[in-house]
C-alpha cells in the first residue's frame, strides 16, 4: 500500500461503495472495500454487521491487546437446531502479523456475505444452518495500525515492550524516515567489506557475492535509521515487540528478540488459545498471513513449500547480527588469575558422572511431529486444489517459515486441518520472468530445499529444528539462488505496474556518509492494491462455503434388533461418517486433541449381557460413508426402547431410538 | 508466668540489644529473644514439625511469623489456585540493608505435586529457623541481612488440601477439570472412600488359582506377584471405588487429570509427547501467577523446588535433547550437588533425564534456561532412612531377617509407628466387583517420612537450600590504582570481585539473553574516558585486553562476572577529580568504587 494508493482508494472511495453494492445481491451493511480498514473502522463494520443480523451474528471479545484494543470475534450461525457450540465450525482468523492487512479485509468480507447471503443463498443457509463461523479479522490490532501512522514501517509486531538486544534499555533505537518519503525502507552503502554486489540482472537490487567465483561484494545494507544508542547498530531495538505468529507452540523459535520471552507470552496469543479450546467444535482452520499451505499444499512428505523471503529485506536484517553479542567475554581470557580465587575448585566431576550409568529414564522420547501424517496430506492436497482452483491463485507472495505460527498450533496440536493463506498471489506476469529456483508454479514437491517447517539442524534425536532456526523475520531462508525471489517480484510490479519498489536516491547519512535509500516499499509486500479486495473476497467467500461443507458428518445409519428370548435382545448399529474429512485427522488422532467419537447405549451397564460394552470409542472414521458396526446383548423390557448416541466433537452428534421387540 | 520471671526476661532482653560485635556496622538489631532457659534459646513461636499442615493451618502458622517478626517477613498471595485457595508468598528481607531488588534472592516453592506434602513443611521449617536464630547465630544473621528469600509453602494448594483432607488418593494433579475419559464430563468418576474409614485402599479378590498375586508365606499382610508360570490366588482390581456415571467403568475420571510440573516454558511439549503438559505453558492459574512472579523478580538467582521422594539433588536438563548445559554452569552445579550430598545422607545429585525420567515442560527447566535462575529440585525422603545404620542396612541383606525386603516396612510400622500406618485386608461386597477384599498402607506412608523424622529432613535440606542461597552470586569492589602516565591522562585500575561460587550471568542464561548483562559504569565531572580494557593479571606486566564498545562509561558484560573470581578493570582517561565506577549485575548486587583522579 502506497500514499498514491490511499489517495485513488480515497478518490473512488464513494463511487466504490455503491460500485460493491450492485455487485451483490444483497446491500452491504457498512464496509467500504476499496480500502484498509483501521481498527476503529473495522470494528465499526463488525459492529454494523452484528446489529443489522443480530439473529445470525454475535460478537465476541477474544482478549485485549496491550494498548487496550478489544480483539474481536464475530460469531456466525442460525442458532435455530443443534447448540451453536456442538456444531462443526470454522475459524478464520486474521493479521496476526502486524502488517499482513488484507487478510483482516477479507475476513470481514466473507463474515459479510455469509451474512447478507443467508437469505438469498441455498448453500450458505445450509452452511448457517448446520453450522458455525468463528471470525477474528484482527488479530494484532494494536500492531495492525501502524499501517496508518504518518511513517510506515511494515511492522510485524504487537505493542509489548521488548529489550530485542538485551542492553537494558526499551525500544531505544528505532527507525528514522531519513528522507522524509513516509517510508522506513533499506538504506545500501559502498563498503569494501560489504558481501553484497548489485545484482547482474536488475540493478535495482543487491544479492550476495560469491568469493568463490571471483565476485567482490562492496555494499553492506541497513535499515533506515540512525544509531540512537551508540551501540554500533541501527534500529536494532525499535518500538514493537512479539510477533503473534512467532509466539504459538508448535516450532517455537526459543529465545529470538520478537518471539516473545516464552511461548504464549502476549495476551493476544493466550486469548486466542482460550478461544479456540473453548470451541473444541472447531473442525478446521483457516488464517490469513504471510506463510502459506494452500496455494502450495504441503508436499508427499508433508513438508511446507520452501519460504519465498525476500533478500534485501534478510540483509537488512542481517546487519543486526551481533546487536545481543556485543560484551561477550570469554572466560579463559583469565581476568586477575579466574577461577580458583579463595580456595581452588578441585577436578570437577563433570555433569553429575553418578548418574549418568543410573536408571538411564531419558533415552528413546519421541519427538513430535513436524511434518503432515501421510493421510492427511490427501486431504490437505484435496483442498488446496480446490483453493488453486476457486481463486486462481497459483503463486504466494513473500512467504516465511512459520516457527511459532498460530495455524501450525492448529494442525499439530489443536489437531483440525489448518490452513495459511497470504489470501493474494503474484499472479501470472510472474511466471515467465525467469525466476531461477523456483520451479514456476509447481508447489516444489520435494525439492533439494530443506522442507521450510521442519528447519534442519535440530539435535539428532531433538524435537526437530524449532530452536533458533526461524532467524529475525525473513532470514536467509532457504538459502540457494540469491535475489532470486527479490527479482521475480520486482518484474512482476513492473509488469503489473504496482509502485512496490522505492527507487534508490542518495542521502547523506550522519555516520555513514553517502547512502542510498530505497527498497520494497512496506506493506507492499504483504498487501495487494485494495482495489482488488472485492474480487479476492469473492472467490474466498466461495473458498469458505466449499470448506464449511467437508466437515465429517456423524449418523446412526442402521440399527437393528432380534429377540433371542426371555428377555434377552441382539441390537445391531452402524454408524457413518457421510462428510469428506475423518471424524478426526491423523495428527488429531495422534497428538489426542481430537476426542476419539463415543458411541454408547443408554443401557444400566448390568443389562449388557454379552458383546459390546455400553460405551464405545473409535478414534477417527474415514468419511464418504465410512462405517463402524456395534453388537450387543442386553436385557430389556419387551416393547422399551433404548436411545443409542454417536457422539463426535468435530462432526456432529447423532442419536436413535431402538425398540425392543 | 510470674511477675518476678517477666521482669528478669525484660531485663535480660534489653541487656540483648546490643548489637553482637560480628555484625558489621550496616547489620541491623536482632529482634528481642526471650531468654535462654538453662543453655538452650526459647522460642518466639512455636510450631510443630512432626506434623502435616493443611492450607488454612500453614496460612495460619505463616501469619504468627509474620506477626512476630514484622520487620522482616510479609506473607502477601500471588492470586488464587483454580479452587480459590490463596497461592501464599513469604517475603524474608531485612529493609535496614537495602530493598529487595538490591539483594540476590532466593525462591523456594514446594508441593506443585500436590501428595508431596513434607516440602511445605521444610518451607515453614526455613522461615521459623531463621527468623528464631537471627541474631543469635552469625552466620544466619549474615544471610538474612545479605539475601532476600522468597518462599511459597504450597504451589498447589488444591491438591495438598485434596490430600490431607481427603482420603489422599489422586492428589497429585492440581484441580482444573479435565475430561479424562472423553465422554464430555468432567471428573465424573473418581475413586470413593466406600467403607468410610478415610482411606481409598486397594481392591483385590480372591479368585483361588486363577490370580497373579499372592499372600506371601511369612508375613499374609504383604501381597506379592508370583514367580512366572505359578499361579496364584488374588487379582488386583485397581483403588476402591464404583462406577459414578453409570458408563461401566470405574473410576475412569478422577479430579484433574494433569501434572503442574509440565506446564512450563522451557521444552515445553503438548499433551501427546509430555502426558499431563496441559494444551499451553502457563495455562494454568498456578503456574501463571509463579511466573508473573518470577520474571517480575531478576533478582531471584536461587531456586528450589521441593518434591517427594527419593532423596535426589536434581538439576536439569530435563530432557536429553536438551543437551548438556555449558560447561561452566555444570561445574557450579557439581560443586553444589556434590556438597549437598555430603549434608542429605542417602540423597544422590543427579540430572533429571539421566537420573530420574525425561521431564518436558519442567519447572526449573524454565527456571534456568528462561530467566537465568541456578535451579534445584530436591526429591525429599529416602527409604533407606527407616534403617540408617550400617549394621542394619547389612541386616536387612540377609533375606530371613525381619528387617528384609518389603518386611522392613511392615516391621517398621509395627514397632515404630505402632500400627498406625496399616489397614489390614477386611472383606467388602462390592457393587460391581462382588465380594472383595479392601486394605493396604495409609496416605502417610512411603512418600513422606515418619512424622517423627520430619524435622531432621526439614532441617537438612533447609541447611543445603540455604548453602545454595549464601553462594549466590555477590559483588565487592576492592583495590584501586590511579597512575599518571603524562599529558594530563591517567591509568585507572579497580578490581570487581564476585565472592560466591555462582557467576551473576549463568552461561546458559548468557546464551539465551535472558538476564540483563551486567554494566560496568562511570560517572565523573571532568574524566573523559579514552580507552577501557581488562588486565588479564595485574601482577604480571602484558597487554590490556581493550573493549570495542563505543559506550566506554556504561560497558555492557553480557558473560556476567564468573565466581570466585576478581576481574581489574582499566580505564585510560583524561582529566582529573573524583570518578565512581560501578559495576551493576541484576543478580549479584552492585559494587562500586571511588577513585580521585589527580
Amino acid at each position: 500500500m502506497n500514499i498514491r494508493a490511499f489517495l485513488r482508494a480515497a478518490c473512488v472511495a464513494a463511487a466504490g461503495v455503491t460500485l460493491v453494492a450492485a455487485s451483490s445481491s444483497t446491500p452491504l451493511a457498512a464496509a467500504d472495500y476499496t480500502k484498509y480498514h483501521t481498527y476503529d473502522e473495522m470494528t465499526a463494520a463488525l459492529r454494523d454487521l452484528a446489529k443489522t443480523h443480530s439473529k445470525l451474528a454475535t460478537l465476541v471479545e477474544v482478549a485485549k491487546t496491550r494498548e487496550g484494543r478489544t480483539i474481536w470475534a464475530i460469531e456466525i450461525a442460525n442458532p435455530g437446531g443443534t447448540p451453536v457450540a456442538e456444531r462443526p465450525a470454522l475459524m478464520i482468523a486474521a493479521n496476526f502479523e502486524g502488517d499482513q492487512l488484507i487478510g483482516s479485509q477479507l475476513a470481514l468480507y466473507v463474515a459479510e456475505q455469509l451474512l447478507t447471503g443467508y437469505a438469498s443463498n441455498p448453500t450458505i443457509k445450509q452452511r448457517l444452518d448446520a453450522h458455525t463461523f468463528y471470525i477474528v479479522p484482527r488479530v494484532n490490532a494494536d500492531g495492525a495500525e501502524a499501517m496508518f501512522g504518518a511513517v510506515k514501517a511494515a511492522r510485524k509486531t504487537n505493542s509489548a515492550k521488548n529489550d530485542a538486544d538485551n542492553d537494558g534499555r526499551l525500544d531505544e533505537d528505532g527507525p528514522e524516515d531519513l528522507n522524509k518519503d513516509g517510508f522506513i525502507s533499506v538504506m545500501r552503502v559502498k563498503d569494501p567489506n560489504g558481501p553484497y554486489m548489485i545484482h547482474p540482472d536488475e540493478p535495482r537490487l543487491l544479492r550476495r557475492a560469491d568469493a568463490a567465483k571471483g565476485e567482490a561484494g562492496g555494499y553492506s545494507v541497513y535499515w533506515e535509521g540512525i544509531d540512537n544508542d551508540g551501540d554500533g547498530f541501527i534500529n536494532e531495538d525499535g518500538p514493537g515487540g512479539v510477533d503473534l505468529n512467532r509466539n504459538f507452540q508448535h516450532q517455537y523459535p526459543y529465545y529470538q528478540p520478537d518471539a516473545g520471552p516464552h511461548m504464549v507470552s502476549e495476551p493476544e496469543a493466550r486469548g486466542m488459545l482460550e478461544y479456540v479450546l473453548a470451541r473444541r467444535n472447531i473442525a478446521a482452520i483457516l488464517t490469513f498471513g504471510e506463510s502459506d499451505n494452500l496455494i502450495a499444499p504441503p508436499n508427499a512428505s508433508g513438508a511446507h513449500a520452501p519460504a519465498s523471503v525476500i533478500d534485501l529485506i534478510g540483509f537488512a536484517n542481517d546487519s543486526l547480527e551481533g546487536a545481543r553479542t556485543t560484551g561477550r567475554f570469554q572466560a579463559p581470557q583469565g581476568f586477575g588469575g579466574g577461577r580458583g580465587f579463595g580456595g581452588g575448585r578441585g577436578g570437577g566431576r563433570g555433569a553429575a558422572a553418578p548418574a549418568a550409568g543410573g536408571r538411564g529414564g531419558g533415552r528413546g522420547v519421541t519427538p513430535p511431529a513436524t511434518t503432515v501424517a501421510p493421510t492427511d496430506v490427501e486431504y490437505f492436497r484435496t483442498i488446496s486444489d480446490r483453493y488453486r482452483a476457486l481463486t486462481g491463485l497459483r503463486t504466494a507472495p513473500a512467504t516465511r517459515i512459520p516457527a511459532g505460527a498460530f495455524f501450525e498450533y492448529g494442525y499439530y496440536q489443536f489437531g483440525v486441518p489448518s490452513f495459511s493463506t497470504p489470501g493474494w498471489g503474484i499472479g501470472a506476469s510472474a511466471e515467465g520472468a525467469g525466476a531461477p529456483g523456483r520451479g514456476g508454479a509447481a508447489p516444489g514437491r520435494g525439492g533439494a530445499g530443506a522442507p521450510g517447517g521442519a528447519a534442519p539442524g535440530g539435535r539428532a534425536g531433538g524435537p526437530g529444528g524449532a530452536a533458533g532456526q526461524a532467524g529475525r523475520g525473513g532470514g536467509p531462508g532457504g538459502g540457494g539462488d540469491s535475489a532470486a525471489f527479490d527479482l521475480r517480484l520486482l518484474r512482476w510490479m513492473d509488469a503489473e505496474k504496482i509502485d512496490g519498489f522505492i527507487n534508490w536516491t542518495p542521502f547523506k547519512h550522519p555516520t555513514l556518509g553517502e547512502v542510498e535509500i530505497g527498497g520494497f516499499r512496506p506493506y507492499a509486500l504483504s498487501n495487494p492494491d485494495p482495489s482488488k479486495i472485492v474480487d479476492l473476497g469473492k472467490s474466498h467467500t466461495e473458498f469458505v462455503t466449499y470448506l464449511s461443507g467437508v466437515f465429517p458428518k456423524v449418523s446412526i445409519a442402521s440399527t437393528s434388533v432380534i429377540s433371542l428370548g426371555g428377555g434377552l435382545y441382539r441390537v445391531k448399529a452402524e454408524v457413518d461418517n457421510g462428510g469428506l474429512l475423518p471424524t478426526a485427522s491423523a495428527q488429531g488422532v495422534r497428538s489426542r486433541s481430537v476426542k476419539p467419537t463415543m458411541v454408547q447405549l443408554g443401557v444400566d451397564p448390568d443389562d449388557i449381557v454379552s458383546g459390546d460394552p455400553k460405551t464405545n470409542f473409535f478414534p477417527t472414521l474415514a468419511g464418504s460413508g465410512r462405517r463402524q458396526s456395534y453388537d450387543w446383548v442386553i436385557k430389556g423390557k419387551p416393547g422399551s426402547t433404548v436411545t443409542l448416541k454417536a457422539v463426535s466433537q468435530k462432526g456432529g452428534s447423532a442419536t436413535a431410538s431402538i425398540t425392543l421387540k | 508466668m510470674t511477675n518476678t520471671l517477666r521482669l528478669a526476661q525484660l531485663a535480660l532482653a534489653a541487656a540483648l540489644v546490643v548489637v553482637p560485635a560480628s555484625m558489621g556496622a550496616q547489620q541491623s538489631r536482632p529482634a528481642p529473644m526471650p531468654p535462654a532457659s538453662g543453655s538452650d534459646p526459647q522460642f518466639k513461636v512455636r510450631l510443630d514439625f512432626n506434623r502435616w499442615h493443611d492450607v488454612a493451618e500453614l496460612k495460619s502458622d505463616f501469619e504468627k511469623l509474620e506477626k512476630a517478626w514484622p520487620k522482616f517477613l510479609k506473607l502477601t498471595s500471588l492470586g488464587k489456585s483454580h479452587g480459590g485457595r490463596d497461592i501464599l508468598l513469604m517475603t524474608i528481607n531485612n529493609p535496614d540493608t537495602g530493598g529487595e531488588m538490591s539483594k540476590a534472592a532466593m525462591y523456594i516453592e514446594a508441593n506443585v505435586h500436590g501428595n508431596e506434602i513434607q516440602g511445605s513443611e521444610v518451607a515453614l521449617y526455613t522461615i521459623w529457623y531463621l527468623m528464631e536464630n537471627y541474631g543469635r547465630i552469625d552466620q544466619i544473621t549474615k544471610l538474612v541481612n545479605e539475601r532476600v528469600f522468597y518462599i511459597v509453602p504450597t504451589v498447589n494448594p488444591d491438591g495438598r488440601d485434596h490430600f490431607l483432607k481427603g482420603t489422599g488418593a489422586g492428589s497429585r494433579t492440581g484441580h482444573v477439570p479435565v475430561d479424562d475419559d472423553n465422554d464430555g464430563l468432567f471428573d465424573e468418576d473418581g475413586d470413593d472412600d466406600l467403607n468410610g474409614n478415610g482411606v481409598i485402599e486397594q481392591i483385590i479378590k480372591y479368585v483361588p488359582g486363577q490370580g497373579n498375586l499372592r499372600k506371601n508365606a511369612q508375613d499374609p499382610r504383604i501381597l506379592e506377584a508370583v514367580p512366572p508360570g505359578q499361579t496364584g490366588d488374588y487379582i488386583s482390581l485397581g483403588s476402591e471405588g464404583i462406577d459414578n456415571d453409570g458408563d461401566g467403568r470405574v473410576n475412569e475420571d478422577p479430579v484433574g487429570g494433569y501434572d503442574g510440573n509440565r506446564n512450563w516454558a522451557s521444552n515445553w511439549q503438548p499433551n501427546y509427547i509430555q502426558g499431563g503438559a496441559m494444551d499451553f505453558p502457563f495455562q494454568l492459574p498456578e503456574a501463571k501467577a509463579i511466573n508473573d512472579f518470577l520474571m517480575s523478580h531478576p533478582n531471584i538467582a536461587g531456586v528450589q523446588s521441593y518434591h517427594n521422594s527419593g532423596g535426589m539433588i536434581l538439576r536439569g536438563p530435563g530432557a536429553e535433547w536438551q543437551g548438556e548445559y555449558p560447561g561452566a554452569d555444570v561445574s557450579v552445579y557439581d560443586e553444589l550437588g556434590t556438597q549437598g550430598e555430603r549434608m542429605l545422607p542417602y540423597y544422590r545429585y543427579l540430572v533429571i533425564w539421566s537420573g530420574l525420567y525425561t521431564v518436558h515442560g519442567g519447572f526449573i527447566d524454565w527456571t534456568n534456561d528462561g530467566l537465568g535462575m541456578l535451579s534445584f529440585s530436591n526429591e525429599l525422603w529416602n527409604g533407606g532412612q527407616y534403617f540408617n545404620s550400617p549394621a542394619l542396612i547389612e541386616q536387612r541383606e540377609n533375606p530371613n531377617s525381619p528387617i528384609a525386603g518389603q518386611r522392613g516396612q511392615y516391621f517398621f510400622d509395627d514397632y515404630l509407628e505402632f500400627g498406625d500406618q496399616y489397614i489390614a485386608w477386611k472383606e467388602f461386597d462390592h457393587p460391581q466387583f462382588g465380594k472383595v477384599e479392601m486394605g493396604g498402607w495409609k496416605k502417610t506412608q512411603g512418600r513422606v517420612p515418619p512424622r517423627f523424622m520430619n524435622e531432621e529432613l526439614s532441617h537438612r535440606n533447609m541447611a543445603f537450600t540455604l548453602y545454595q542461597a549464601d553462594e549466590m552470586p555477590q559483588m565487592t569492589s576492592g583495590e584501586t590504582k590511579v597512575e599518571a602516565i603524562g599529558g594530563g591522562v591517567y591509568r585507572v585500575r579497580v578490581d570487581f570481585t564476585n565472592t560466591k561460587l555462582t557467576p551473576t550471568i549463568m552461561a546458559k542464561a548468557a546464551q539465551n539473553n535472558v538476564v540483563r548483562p551486567d554494566l560496568l559504569t562511570v560517572e565523573g565531572k571532568g574524566i573523559e574516558i579514552l580507552t577501557a580494557g581488562w588486565v588479564p593479571n595485574k601482577f604480571r606486566p602484558g597487554a590490556t585486553q581493550l573493549i570495542d564498545q563505543k559506550e566506554l562509561d556504561r560497558i555492557l558484560l553480557r558473560t556476567g562476572a564468573p565466581g570466585r573470581a576478581t576481574r581489574t578493570i582499566e580505564y585510560i582517561v583524561r582529566g582529573t577529580g573524583d570518578m565512581t565506577v560501578t559495576y551493576d549485575s541484576i543478580k549479584g548486587g552492585k559494587a562500586v568504587a571511588k577513585v580521585t583522579v589527580k
